[in-house]
């Protein structure tokens, strides 16, 4: 790993990672700065959600009203979007534009002819993309945490949360491997953003449709969003082995590919 | 020759069924100023990107001072500076910013410095923001960060683009005293004046393939004349057939002009049974010798 490299990336991408850790950190203590009064009303609210169709409120995460009376059942069901999906986003988009951007915005001729050989600018950047979603991860499960302290009634499991918070971050990590391997097999020196968005935002629309349709259940397989638990008011709920060894074999199998094709790219500007 | 400073041989790049370069060989010696001429799409950026290793080569080698381009490309880039063609640098950053990101990479004791004598040189405002530079202060920023390390060989794709008169010929005197300290310099270019200017030998790349290597000087000193005809009557092109003539083109009807590698006596001895008002011959300038390369 280069350092120069490292640090110029690190500051590069500084002013990106504040503000998406401000966004999902705003919208967590929003939606849980209602918990409270959802508790005050519980019996009325109970009774609204029982008039809407299940197919709907299992497409918003909500398989079990009684999740909805934990502090963190409540963080777990209503924050989901923004932990699994805006952090896959941020995750993808990062990793897809970080060796990419080099060649789209012209200036791979600068870097690439610098004492640097590939697997050095490789791994430099790609640490990069590492620690910005370690450190998102670890602000957002930061503010999960201080509000779930704040408007908790009954008892909270932080051996639950911090598993909660280990799924999140194995997520963004499998979608930050997958960025940087489209980034690797993209033909032409352009931004994928859009692509990226999308392709996040089709993976968790599998998912919601197999959680509603039995049909189709299987096809949610598909989707890595699939293999994250989000039951955590159960009295079982636990790392799930295969899914960890989903994450983590795919993530590997993505970030291997994308050095050995990034080690025989060929860079147009 | 000692080992060269670059050493290319069977050198092909193909891109798909595209021709990029094929089975080019080159030598180019420790101190030499060589230019690398041809057309847009000849081969002159494939073959410096090679170099770079910025795309990899589909056949043959590539060596420079000694070491391969593609396995050994960091030890090989501590010794040389490149300019590329596009000079877009990291716009959010300062010009200072930048040459100092740049200057890390290197072992440079005395980096900031460097940076100081040549942003002076090339009268380059350090603290402006690259984004809001114009094309040909890019430029100067492209040709002071490929010379910080103080390179033993400078690399450069069409330097000048976007230079004004004054600031090309403070880079071309630069390039010169860095010549004079032991760099070598290869020059790729489609300016053929700043090539004849500016280097003692020149590889002619066409469609991929180098036709010729040559000294700027015995390439001007080919037999090739420049000659212009003014007959006192109305000459057709196609009956004017002579052998070694060759970029023929007529003109008002009577005169004709062309390069003429062949004997005079026979040109003289054609001439003779015609009514000629007017015969100048001249030494072709290199823009016609490199004209004559790609029409024979």
């Amino acid at each position: 790993m280069n350092t120069n490299l490292f640090l110029h990336e690190l500051r590069r991408n500084t002013f990106s990672l504040i503000l998406w850790g401000i966004i999902i950190t705003v919208l967590i203590s929003v939606t849980m700065s209602v918990y409270p009064a959802f508790m005050e009303n519980q019996s009325k609210v109970m009774g609204m959600l029982s008039l809407i169709p299940k197919g709907a409120l299992q497409f918003k995460g909500i398989s079990n009203f009684n999740d909805l009376l934990s502090a963190s059942g409540f963080y777990a069901v209503n924050n989901v979007i923004y932990m699994l999906v805006l952090g896959s986003i941020f995750a993808i988009v990062l990793a897809s534009n970080i060796l990419l951007k080099e060649e789209y915005n012209k200036t791979a001729e600068y870097l690439l002819t610098r004492p640097l050989t590939r697997k050095e600018i490789f791994f430099s950047k790609s640490s990069v993309v590492l620690l910005n979603v370690f450190f998102l991860n670890l602000v957002t499960a930061l503010a999960g945490f201080i509000s779930i302290a704040l408007v908790k009634t009954g008892a909270f499991s932080l051996r639950s949360f911090m598993i909660l918070s280990l799924y999140t971050f194995l997520l963004n990590i499998l979608f930050g491997s997958i960025g940087l391997f489209l980034s690797v097999i993209v033909k032409r020196a352009r931004p994928i953003t859009t692509f990226c968005i999308g392709l996040v935002l089709i993976l968790y629309f599998i998912y919601t449709l197999s959680k509603i349709t039995e049909s189709i259940a299987k096809i949610g397989y598909l989707s890595p969003f699939k293999y994250v638990n989000l039951e955590v008011t159960s009295p079982t709920y636990k790392l799930n082995l295969l899914s960890l060894s989903y994450f983590i074999a795919l993530s590997l199998l993505f970030y291997l590919l994308s050095y050995r094709l990034y080690l025989r790219r060929d860079i147009y500007t | 020759m000692n080992q060269p400073v670059i050493d290319i041989a069977n050198l092909s790049k193909f891109y798909g069924k595209t021709r990029g370069i094929e089975h080019v060989n080159l030598e180019i010696g420790e101190g030499e100023i060589f230019g690398f001429i041809g057309p847009n799409g000849a081969g002159k950026s494939t073959t410096i990107r090679i170099l770079m290793n910025l795309i990899f080569p589909t056949g043959g080698s590539a060596r420079i001072m000694g070491l391969d381009v593609v396995r050994q490309t960091r030890e090989i880039k501590y010794k040389v500076g490149y300019i590329p063609s596009d000079a877009n640098a990291y716009s959010f950053m300062e010009v200072n910013e930048f040459l100092n990101y740049c200057i890390r990479f290197y072992r440079v004791a005395d980096g900031s410095s460097r940076i100081t004598k040549l942003s002076k040189l090339f009268d380059l405002d350090l603290k402006r923001k690259i984004a809001d530079l114009s094309m040909g202060n890019r430029k100067k920023v492209s040709i002071v960060q490929s010379l910080i390390h103080s390179p033993e060989l400078l690399i450069m794709d069409e330097p000048t683009t976007g230079l004004d008169p004054l600031m090309q010929s403070v880079f071309f005197e630069l390039l010169r005293s860095e010549n004079q300290r032991g760099m070598t310099v290869f020059f790729s270019s489609h300016i053929l004046g700043e090539v004849q200017m500016f280097c003692k030998r020149v590889a002619i790349i066409k469609e991929g393939k180098i036709i010729k290597v040559e000294d700027i000087d015995s390439l001007r000193k080919k037999q090739l004349k420049k000659v212009f005809i003014e007959f006192g009557e109305r000459v057709n092109a196609d009956n004017f057939n002579i052998q070694g003539s060759v970029a023929l083109t007529a003109g008002m009807g009577n005169t004709l002009s062309f390069l003429f590698s062949g004997n005079i006596n026979e040109l003289v001895s054609f001439l003779s049974g015609k009514k000629v008002n007017n015969l100048i011959m001249e030494e072709p300038s290199l823009d016609e010798i490199f004209m004559h390369y790609y029409q024979v």
